[in-house]
Formats: structure tokens, C-alpha cells, sequence
């Protein structure tokens, strides 16, 4: 999988930016506040249909612009994929009208077709921060592998928040209770599609993570298990249906969802060094594109955004050891410093200075 | 620059409507002013014709210049069969196929708690109390495939189940997500024959 080029319109701090990708390595040189997310972040939006970081879309749309628009030319399994995506916003609503090889597409159905895992400064809280880091990682991590998972976490999202909703005008004595079956009976549904696709995904992650967890750090043992629904969901659902009502919102379900990850006997988020719980979000990361490579054959496109100055040699050299392993690498960095010297000879490095890309120096 | 108040009060009015955004509304507002002095009137009368002369059906709330609708009053359709829809526009989209000869339910919108929208909103208490009394043998759920369509339809089918009613849904061909008034004659056609028991 490989990104030929990538061209924006409009897009954040970019009027416009042209630009060829290398097959290997990528290097993206930039002070602070240039534009260097915002490059990766349009690959990303590519990859997973949204924004991982913007709350609202209209805030892709760059200043004084109606509409944004995010198109590349990918090379997967050998073959060209045209991907082209333009958000418009008017008034208070923003849209997005996709369309793949020409044909329109939805963006529920787009992920999966360029496939990516993207390494940023927030994945370092994967293992000590909340549990909606973990879920985020593995949704972004499912809806590019399973054809189906977009819709079904999209339904659930809706169908969840009806039911708060009916929970809450249930209490205030504007809705009978019997009203809550219907949206029951499609979250328990929605719930083991949820739960079995995370369940089998966490299966396979473990052991990935655990190998570049050892390839780092030889002898740790990092151990990755699915902390899902209640195995019963419709009876945990029906016996937690007062409590519910109470707090006006749903307590179970895949909104709930967490990774428990051990290094040893130890649960990470509380009792690993910072050191060992960096290995270990390295380690997931890689293991994403592992199991990404395993499920669709071809290595997906690592784009790492300023992580490397965060960490070690050893973790630095773990990531890095993807160039060459057939997978390409958007790299963007703020100095050139944790590049090998051998590494920086086979890149192409161009350097970002306020939305405009130009070969450095 | 402020707008003069008769174009601001049109502008205004024009972005009520859906899929109007303000830019859109200003748009339509300089055409109608650019435009003839007889097609605003012809646009204003017909605004105003239709609210006068077009109202619900009593019966089945679809569309009426009566008291009754072309359907209900038409004597001539299969009495035994009852089709629920979201929209009055569903029902010309499957009259258009002219598979269906029964009669119809027009609902005016999907339970959503989220906008508030509660059976006794999409006149569920007036279908069932009209099955009570009717000659209807088999009511045909055709909500839209999408979360609020299929939950609607689960709640008719256990509203209907106690007056011992066989309940169907459209099957085959329609697109999950997708909006029945869109849905082509062919594929329409088909899910109307094709109909799976709720
Ligand atoms: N919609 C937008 N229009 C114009 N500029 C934007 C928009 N969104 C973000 N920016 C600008 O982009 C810059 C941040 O870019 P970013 O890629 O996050 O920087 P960094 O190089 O530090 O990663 C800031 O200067 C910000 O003002
Ligand atoms: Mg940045
Ligand atoms: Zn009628």
C-alpha cells in the first residue's frame, strides 16, 4: 500500500499543496505550528473517513474557502486508486462528498481502501490515559480492516443515543417504558457485532504486540486482553434497566469498552515505568499495522507525527525498521536529528514552513 | 450593507425550508426579485392554493383535497391489505408501481426520541385503532431500512401482534440506510412481492 501523491485544496493551512510521495521514506521537516499534523491528518482523513482530532469538520475548511478538498492517487496491491474528498460547509452545516476511482462513496464505506495507521503525540496516552483512547484504537484499527464495522459502531452511536434520550423523557414522565424494547432489542444486536469483531481482533493484536514488545525489549512480556460487554448483555441490560433510567443514560455496552494490557503480572496503566508504557503504545501501533498486513496482505502506511523525539533509540529504531520492510513512511519531525544518517539517504525530506512544502535549506 | 427588509423577510422565510441554507435562500431571493412580477405571483399563489386546497386524509393521512383521499375514497382497492408508510411521497413512489392495490397508513415521520417524536406523534393510537375495526387481514411495514425506520417497525409489529394481524416488511432490494421514496420502480416493485413476515 503507497501514496503517490496527495493533493489540497483549502485544506486547514494549505491553499493548495501538490506533492509526490517517495515509496519508502518520507521526511517532513517543520518549526511548530506549520503544518505538520495537518499534512498526516489529511491522510489519516483519507484512511478513516474523519478527523481523528477536529471536533467539528468546518474547521478543515481553510480561511476565507467555501470547501476543502483532500485527493490522492494510491498504488494497493499494485493497482491505482483515485481518492478524492471535498467538505463544504454552509451555514452551520458541513458535508462530505467522497468518491473513489470517480464513483461516489459513502463514508461509512470508505475506510478500508486506503489503509493507514497513523502514530501521533496523543497515541502516547494509549496505555496510561482514559479507556477512550483504547476503543479509539480499535475502532480505527477495525473499520479498516472489517468491511461492516463503520456501519454497525455508526448504528450503535444512534440507536444509543435514542435510547438516552428516551431513558431521560422516560423519567420526566413524557414516554412509556415499553418504548425502550425496540431500541433494546437493536443495541443488544449491534452489541455482539461490536463485541465479537473487537473480541477476535484483540486476539490476534495480542500476540503482535507481545512479539515487538520482546523485539524491543527483550524479556518483557506485554500482554493485551479485551475487556468487553457482559457475556449476557440482554439480561445485564434488563437488570440494569433502573439504574439506567436513573442516570438518564446507558451503562453497559461497547461505549464501555477497554484493552487491559499487563506487562508481567502488572497492569501497565498503573504500575509500568513511563519508559515500559511507551514500549508498550510502539508496540500496539506496530501490532496495528501488523494485523492490518495480515488481514489485507500488504502493509499499510505508517505516518508518524512527531513521536520520534519523544522517544528512545531502541523504540525509535523499532518504528524506523519499517522503512525497508515494504511499508511506506510519512515522517514528520522538527529537527532532523533522530534520523540515521543512512536513513536520511534513502528519504525524500522536504520541509513544511507555513502550509507551503519546499526542499529544505 | 443591510439587506432592504422585504428581501431580508424572504431570505429568512426561504431557510426554513429544508436543505435551504442562507446562501442558497439569498440566491432564490435575488432570482425572485430579478425574475418576472408574474411568476412571484404565480409562486405566492400557488403557496397559498396549496395550503388552501390540499389537506390529510381523515382516515390514512395521506394527502387529500376532502375529507378522504384519492385511495380511501376510491372503493376499489384491496381492503385487506395496509401499507404503512413514513411519507406522503412513499406512497406515490409505490402507487408508481403499480404492484400494490391495498390500502395505505401515512405515519408523517419515524419514532426518534431524539426529536422528541413518540408514537402518539406519527399517529400510531389512529392506525391501531382503525385496524380494531377494519377489514385488514395483513399490514406491510414500509418504513425506510435505516435505525429509526426498522425501530418503528418493531414497535408496529408489536403494537399490531395482540389484534392478531399478520405483519409484514418489504424484503429484497432495498439498501439498509436507504430512503424509499428514492428507490428505483424495479427494486420497489420487487420488495413490495417480496414481502419476510416481522
Ligand atoms: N482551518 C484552518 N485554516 C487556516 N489555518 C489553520 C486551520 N486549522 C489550523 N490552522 C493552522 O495550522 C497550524 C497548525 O498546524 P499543525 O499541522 O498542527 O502544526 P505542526 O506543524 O506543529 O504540527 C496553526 O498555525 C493553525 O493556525
Ligand atoms: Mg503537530
Ligand atoms: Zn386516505
Amino acid at each position: 500500500m503507497r501514496l503517490v501523491s496527495l493533493t489540497l485544496r483549502n485544506f486547514r493551512n494549505y491553499p493548495r499543496l501538490e506533492l509526490e510521495l517517495a515509496p519508502q521514506l518520507n521526511v517532513f521537516l517543520g518549526r511548530n505550528a506549520q503544518g505538520k499534523t495537518n499534512l498526516l491528518e489529511s491522510v489519516a482523513i483519507l484512511a478513516l473517513s474523519s478527523s481523528p482530532r477536529a471536533r467539528r469538520e468546518s474547521e478543515l475548511i481553510g480561511p476565507l474557502a467555501a470547501e476543502a478538498t483532500v485527493e490522492a492517487s494510491v498504488e494497493r496491491h499494485g493497482r491505482p486508486l483515485e481518492m478524492a474528498m471535498r467538505i463544504s460547509s454552509e451555514g452551520d452545516r458541513t458535508s462530505k462528498m467522497i468518491r473513489v476511482n470517480g464513483a461516489p462513496r459513502r463514508a461509512v464505506d470508505l475506510p478500508g481502501e486506503l489503509q493507514a495507521t497513523l502514530f501521533w503525540p496523543e497515541d502516547l496516552s494509549l496505555v496510561k490515559g482514559g479507556p477512550e483512547h483504547r476503543r479509539r484504537f480499535l475502532n480505527e484499527l477495525l473499520v479498516q480492516v472489517e468491511p461492516g464495522y463503520g456501519r454497525a459502531l455508526a448504528a450503535y452511536r444512534r440507536v444509543l443515543e435514542q435510547r438516552n434520550h428516551l431513558l431521560k423523557r422516560i423519567s420526566a414522565g413524557q414516554a412509556e417504558a415499553a418504548q425502550l424494547e425496540v431500541w433494546d432489542e437493536e443495541l443488544i444486536r449491534l452489541t455482539a457485532v461490536i463485541g465479537s469483531s473487537r473480541e477476535e481482533a484483540v486476539r490476534e493484536l495480542g500476540p503482535l504486540a507481545a512479539a515487538n514488545q520482546a523485539a524491543i525489549s527483550p524479556g518483557e512480556r506485554l500482554d493485551v486482553a479485551y475487556a468487553g460487554p457482559p457475556p449476557d448483555f440482554a439480561q445485564a441490560l434488563a437488570t440494569a434497566r433502573s439504574e439506567d433510567l436513573r442516570r438518564g443514560s446507558t451503562g453497559l455496552g461497547p461505549h464501555r469498552d477497554d484493552l487491559v494490557i499487563r506487562i508481567g503480572e502488572q497492569e501497565a496503566r498503573s504500575f509500568a515505568s513511563q519508559g515500559q508504557q511507551r514500549t508498550a503504545v510502539v508496540s500496539l501501533k506496530l501490532a496495528e499495522s501488523d494485523l492490518i498486513e495480515r488481514r489485507s496482505g500488504e502493509r499499510p502506511v505508517l505516518l508518524l507525527d512527531d513521536v520520534l523525539s519523544e522517544l528512545d533509540a531502541a523504540r525509535r529504531a523499532a518504528l524506523l525498521a519499517q522503512v525497508g520492510s515494504g511499508g511506506q513512511v510519512i515522517v514528520t519531525s522538527v529537527e532532523a536529528e533522530p534520523f540515521p544518517a543512512s536513513l536520511i539517504e534513502l528519504a525524500r525530506v522536504l520541509c513544511i514552513e507555513a502550509g507551503q512544502v519546499s526542499p529544505c535549506g | 450593507m443591510e439587506l432592504p427588509e422585504p428581501l431580508e423577510r424572504l431570505i429568512a422565510e426561504l431557510s426554513r425550508l429544508p436543505g435551504v441554507g442562507p446562501k442558497t435562500a439569498q440566491r432564490l431571493a435575488f432570482h425572485v426579485l430579478r425574475g418576472d412580477r408574474v411568476r412571484a405571483d404565480a409562486l405566492a399563489a400557488a403557496l397559498v392554493d396549496l395550503k388552501d386546497r390540499i389537506g390529510y386524509c381523515s382516515r390514512c393521512f395521506n394527502i387529500a383535497e376532502g375529507d378522504l383521499c384519492a385511495i380511501c375514497s376510491s372503493g376499489r382497492r384491496d381492503e385487506a391489505l395496509l401499507c404503512v408508510v413514513e411519507a406522503p411521497l412513499d406512497v406515490l413512489a409505490i402507487e408508481r408501481t403499480a404492484e400494490y392495490r391495498g390500502l395505505y397508513h401515512v405515519l408523517h415521520g419515524v419514532l426518534s426520541p431524539i426529536d422528541n417524536v413518540g408514537p402518539e406523534d406519527i399517529h400510531v393510537p389512529e392506525l391501531l385503532e382503525r385496524l380494531a375495526e377494519s377489514t385488514v387481514e395483513e399490514v406491510i411495514v414500509a418504513t425506510n431500512p435505516d435505525i429509526e425506520g426498522e425501530a418503528t417497525a418493531v414497535y408496529l409489529q408489536r403494537a399490531i401482534a395482540p389484534l392478531g394481524l399478520r405483519v409484514t416488511r418489504p424484503a429484497h432490494g432495498l439498501p439498509f440506510g436507504g430512503d424509499l421514496e428514492y428507490a428505483d420502480e424495479m427494486t420497489l416493485a420487487r420488495a413490495m412481492s417480496g414481502r419476510r413476515p416481522l
